[in-house]
């Protein structure tokens, strides 16, 4: 009798519970059930009055109905805990594809770029980067470099004169100069920076560019040694195999002198607009220093000598990117400069 | 400098190289070739024609001429040239038929500019030749043309003789010398030349000509000139210009008739002496330039320019020929001094021969038998010249000179190139040569061993060298901290969001004065380009300003920095550069806070505990925003807006910092603090105050109450409006207190507070806590 009592209340509460719609509905079975003075407690008190063999069969079915209806409350108090959660973060939809807050990253200068990818290269080869200002003596820009006033080669440069003698450095050189007087030999260095020459400007020419000059003293330094650094560098720089060739070029600060040419990189030589038909393109000025400009620097040339080569960085970095107007290096356009 | 292919092989014996691979063997091996140019092509098929009638033809100013063209038969063709009559012999080319004016036109009749004769085109060609014949000696030339910067310390090669011993070695073939010494009369000259100082002139030959007959050169040697581009005029002036075009020796000639008294004297200018030049400009001489003198004043412009009153014309008979050397110095200084390059003076800028002025004058007489047939020498050769040493001999060890390659040479092969070049060889002890350049190499050019390595290195082709890795120890090279520094820089700024502009180092008095600063303290360019960029940038502000404002046309808002040289002028020898970084933000919109904001960002991110100290603004600073910026005690920068009336719309704030301060004080060593181990304690406090009250120096002045136990002071916010007072404003802190010993008790705390509070107070302010 007490047992299908029990049977009964605990199928008519797991009704209840499982068709609660509101935590509130499910306290309110929890407490009429299961509470203190709910229907289980009372069927506690009544189980006193039972025989003991009666007894202990109804306390088993008691707690077996307890243990269920508690563990359904638990479980539904669970669904309505997840289905809340749900509904929250359901509410916190966002769109992702608006744009991102705040500044974007900034962009190196083009010639900065190339010009840290060179140095990094270069000191990968053990050469020292150095630096020298970009006014310069005239003695060191051009005297030391064995370029005496009367000298032709004078013509070469258009030269911008500060009032005072002194003048804008046309070359990277004048760091030669400064590295030999500083570090002596034997040296292996790099200048990269800026230079200048009184030419007006255009697409192509620029009164202000950048230059990257490299040295190399030491003992018995060869043309061929020249060659090899030369080949490795330019490999490095392209990023793939470069044919070189030397031909004469005369630049006083060098005896021999070289215009390094290297085979057409579009073409491969065959003849394509870029080298004007001719397979080859002219890319940087070296040779074997002159020994006068080592004795200026106070280095003894039947002691040491050594190879000097000149980068044209602006040119590399229109080359790399294909930049078609020299001046919109140095226009400040953020159109230009962001693309980088 | 143009060659004339033809003209180089007359002069070198079968050489058998087409213009093209010939061009490509003497940028292997000599001078970079820049291309070659075909010239009187029409020649190949021109002919004398003869004009036998001419009709006008109607609405125009051509005529119908029918001529006799020889081998080509009898022609109608339309012609518009004003000489174009019967009877005329000229030239006839069949480039053939087009319809003129309603009348079929078969061939044309040539001008001497369209045949590439002359620059003669006023009218058709006047010839005295054969109906039918070729134009004589003229046929179609290739003109290779020569990077003049690549021959600057190359006098020979300013003339085709010596391009062609250059070909003559490159090819192995033998060279034919266009001199016949021979030619050169004996005896004393007919004119006397006294040199006043050999240094300047180290050779002044002349000779003396008479009978002479001034007219149109021969066609062959108008047709040369204009070739490699040279203008004929007339006979004698055309054979000086072509002997300069061959051997490379300037020469004048003077009239005779005009010249007064009996000596030439090469002397100094006197300051102030005038001259008239044959370009009929006047110059103001002075004693840096020389000239040639008669007894009436200078007749020219020793190696520029001749003058006009001594000048050549078509009544002159007699002739005084200069053939001189002049210092390569002297003539550069001259001919900038003036600004005038010529043809003479470029060639003797780069220290021509003195042998050659002879050879000149032999020269000479050998082309004036043929354009001037009745020409008789008068006397010997006036020859006034200082002793000119023989070339030094250069000691050349071959093992030397194989280590320099960096390839083996047979010392036969290194004999043989040299040779070939004119240099005398002689065995010199074991494995060395002791080589002579030849006087055409002397002057300048060739005077040490290593410019023996590059005949030998040129002529035995750079191609045969392989490269190879030297053997050298390997080092750390230097670092150079500056430039990394700078780097590191570079990359805050880009990760910051800004992008790097390059500005020119020049700047302009206008943007110098728009900026407050001395035009006066600035290095000034001599020579500058154009006149905004005649002085040397002191600040980066100005360029930067620039930037902002072009970039202002197409941006609503951008970040941009650039890193470069603030150049000053000192009495030191050179100007002291000092590295500079600066920096704009620009907004089109909002009030331009939120930018100087984010400037104060960068500067807390680039120098951790700056303090920006609001100081006076200058001309171009907003007059209420602007701030020096303090880093470990000393100034390194400035941050403020651009004053509005400098930005078109919107506005820039800026940040400007002084690189070689910030370097300096960056590299300080430092160790690590240990962390705390006690909890500390938390308390806000907000001032009452007037609105224009700086937060950093409430936050110095609630520090210094707070004592040693003070962990920190953060801004909390600020507010102002009801319920406080109109004018006021009330500014929250959060204090942090704390030990490294202990926890700090709630007594403590209480006292640190009330002791600020009490503090505050005394200073005027009013606290809300
Ligand atoms: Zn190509």
């Amino acid at each position: 009798m007490l047992e299908q009592s029990i049977q009964e209340l605990e199928s008519g509460s797991q009704r209840r519970i499982q068709s609660a719609s509101s935590l509130e509905e499910l306290e309110a079975v929890r407490v009429e059930v299961l509470g203190r003075k709910g229907a289980l407690d009372q069927f506690f008190k009544q189980m006193g009055k039972l025989p003991p063999d009666e007894r202990s069969r109804a306390g088993k079915i008691l707690n077996s109905c307890k243990q269920a209806l508690e563990g359904a409350l638990e479980a539904r108090k669970q669904a309505f805990a997840d289905a809340a959660l749900r509904a929250k973060l359901d509410r916190e939809w966002l769109d992702l594809t608006l744009p991102a807050p705040g500044p974007r990253r900034g962009h190196l200068h083009p010639i900065t770029r190339i010009q840290r990818e060179l140095e990094e290269l270069f000191a990968s080869l053990g050469f020292t980067v150095l630096d020298g200002p970009e006014v310069e003596t005239e003695w060191r820009n051009f005297d030391a470099l064995n370029i005496p006033l009367d000298h032709p080669a004078r013509d070469m440069q258009d030269t911008f004169w500060l009032d005072g003698g002194n003048l804008l450095r046309t070359h990277t050189s004048p760091v030669q100069v400064r590295g030999m007087e500083r570090l002596g030999p034997p040296l292996r260095m790099i200048a990269p920076g800026r230079v200048f020459r009184n030419e007006s400007v255009d697409a192509s020419h620029e009164h202000t560019f950048y230059q990257l000059e490299g040295m190399m003293i030491d003992r018995d330094v060869s043309v061929a040694h020249l060659l090899y650094f030369m080949k490795t560098l330019l490999t490095a720089i392209f990023k793939r195999d470069v044919t070189v060739r030397l031909r004469p070029g005369y630049f006083p600060f060098v005896e021999p002198g070289f215009e390094l040419d290297i085979k057409c990189l579009i073409c491969g030589g065959a003849g394509c607009p870029v080298c004007k038909q001719g397979g080859w393109v002219e890319l940087l000025p070296c040779g074997l220093v002159n020994p006068n400009v080592l004795r200026m620097s106070g280095i003894d040339p039947e002691e040491w000598n050594g190879f000097a080569f000149g980068l044209g960085l602006t040119r590399l970095v229109m080359m790399r990117y294909a930049i078609d107007d020299i001046r919109q290096l140095q226009g400040g356009d953020v159109r230009f400069l962001e693309q980088f | 400098m143009k060659f004339s292919y033809n003209w180089i092989r007359e002069l070198v014996e079968g050489l058998d190289a087409a213009p093209g691979p010939l061009e490509k063997l003497i940028t292997m091996k000599t001078a970079e070739c820049e291309g070659i140019e075909r010239a009187g092509d029409l020649l190949e098929r021109a002919c004398a024609a003869r004009v036998d009638t001419v009709e006008p033809l109607p609405g125009g100013h051509n005529v119908v001429a029918v001529v006799d063209a020889g081998r080509y038969g009898r022609k109608t063709v339309v012609c518009g040239a004003p000489n174009c009559r019967p009877g005329l012999i000229t030239a006839y080319v069949p480039v053939g038929k087009k319809v003129v004016g309603g009348v079929e036109s078969d061939g044309m009749l040539a001008s001497g500019a369209e045949l590439g004769i002359n620059r003669d085109h006023s009218g058709v060609i006047e010839l005295d030749s054969q109906v039918g014949a070729p134009l004589p000696g003229c046929v179609p030339d290739s003109v290779i043309e020569i990077d003049n910067k690549s021959i600057t310390h190359r006098p020979d090669l300013w003339g085709h003789y010596g391009m062609a011993r250059e070909v003559a070695a490159i090819s192995g073939r033998r060279l034919k010398d266009p001199v016949d010494m021979s030619l050169l009369p004996q005896g004393p000259g007919a004119i006397k030349v006294e040199v006043e100082d050999f240094a300047l002139c180290p050779r002044y030959s002349a000779l003396v000509i008479e009978n002479i007959e001034v007219r149109p050169s021969p066609l062959w040697l108008q047709a040369r000139l204009t070739a490699i581009g040279l203008n004929p005029i007339n006979n004698i002036v055309d054979m000086t210009n072509y002997i300069m075009a061959e051997i490379s020796q300037p020469m004048h000639a003077f009239d005779a008739a005009l010249l007064r008294g009996d000596t030439i004297f090469v002397r100094r200018a006197k300051p102030g002496e005038q001259f008239h030049a044959l370009n009929e400009e006047h110059y103001e001489l002075g004693p840096t330039n020389v000239v040639i003198a008669d007894a009436g004043g200078p007749v020219a412009l020793g190696g520029v320019i001749g003058g006009m009153e001594s000048a050549i014309s078509d009544g002159t008979t007699k002739i005084v020929l200069e053939s001189a050397n002049f210092q390569a110095s002297s003539i550069r200084m001259t001919s900038s001094g003036i600004k005038l390059r010529t043809d003479a003076s470029m060639r003797f800028e780069k220290a021509q021969d003195p042998a050659n002025t002879v050879r000149g004058l032999a020269r000479a007489i050998e082309l004036l038998r043929e354009i001037s047939p009745g020409m008789r020498i008068v006397g010997g050769v006036a020859d006034a010249a200082k002793a000119i040493p023989a070339p030094a001999p250069i000691p050349l060890p071959l093992d030397w000179l194989e280590r320099k390659l960096g390839r083996a040479m047979a010392p036969a092969e290194v004999r043989r190139i040299l040779e070939s070049l004119e240099f005398e060889v002689k065995d010199a002890g074991r494995h060395t040569f002791s080589v002579t350049p030849p006087s055409w190499r002397a002057t300048k050019d060739v005077s040490i061993k290593d410019d023996l390595v590059e005949e030998v290195g040129r002529m035995i082709g750079y191609d045969s060298i392989d490269p190879k890795a030297p053997l050298i120890p390997s080092v750390v090279p230097p670092g150079n901290p500056e430039r990394k520094f700078q780097h590191e820089l570079r990359d805050l700024f880009v990760d910051l969001g800004f992008t790097e502009v390059y500005n020119y180092s020049f700047t302009s008095e206008e943007a110098v004065r728009a900026f407050g600063l001395d035009a006066g303290a600035h290095m000034r360019v001599a020579n500058p380009i154009a006149s905004d960029q005649e002085l040397m940038r002191a600040s980066l502000l100005p360029g930067l300003w620039k930037n902002v404002a072009e970039n202002a046309k197409h941006r609503e808002s951008f970040r941009i920095f650039e890193i470069g040289y603030e150049i000053h002028k000192r009495s030191a020898e050179l100007p002291d550069e000092i590295p500079h970084a600066v920096a704009a933000i620009y907004d089109r919109n909002g009030d331009g806070a939120a930018g100087l904001f984010e400037i104060k960002r960068v500067v807390e991110c680039l120098l951790p505990g700056a303090e920006v100290c609001p100081a006076e603004a200058r001309p171009f600073e907003h007059p209420a925003r602007s701030a020096d910026i303090l880093w470990r005690g000393e100034t390194a920068g400035r941050m403020f807006e651009l004053h509005p009336r400098l930005v078109e719309s919107g506005r820039a704030a800026i940040l400007d910092l002084d690189l070689r301060t910030v370097r300096r004080l960056s590299v300080a060593d430092f160790k690590y603090a240990p962390i705390r181990r006690y909890p500390s304690s938390a308390f806000d406090l907000s001032v009452i105050t007037g609105l224009r009250e700086q937060a950093g120096k409430l936050e110095a002045s609630l520090a210094s109450f707070a004592g040693p136990l003070l962990e920190s002071v953060q801004f909390v916010r600020q507010y102002s409006g009801p319920p406080l007072e109109e004018g006021r404003k009330s500014v929250s802190f959060r204090l942090t207190v704390g030990s490294p010993e202990r926890t700090l008790s709630s007594e403590e705390v209480g006292d640190i507070r009330a002791r600020i509070i009490e503090g505050m107070r005394g200073l005027g302010y009013d606290l809300r806590v």
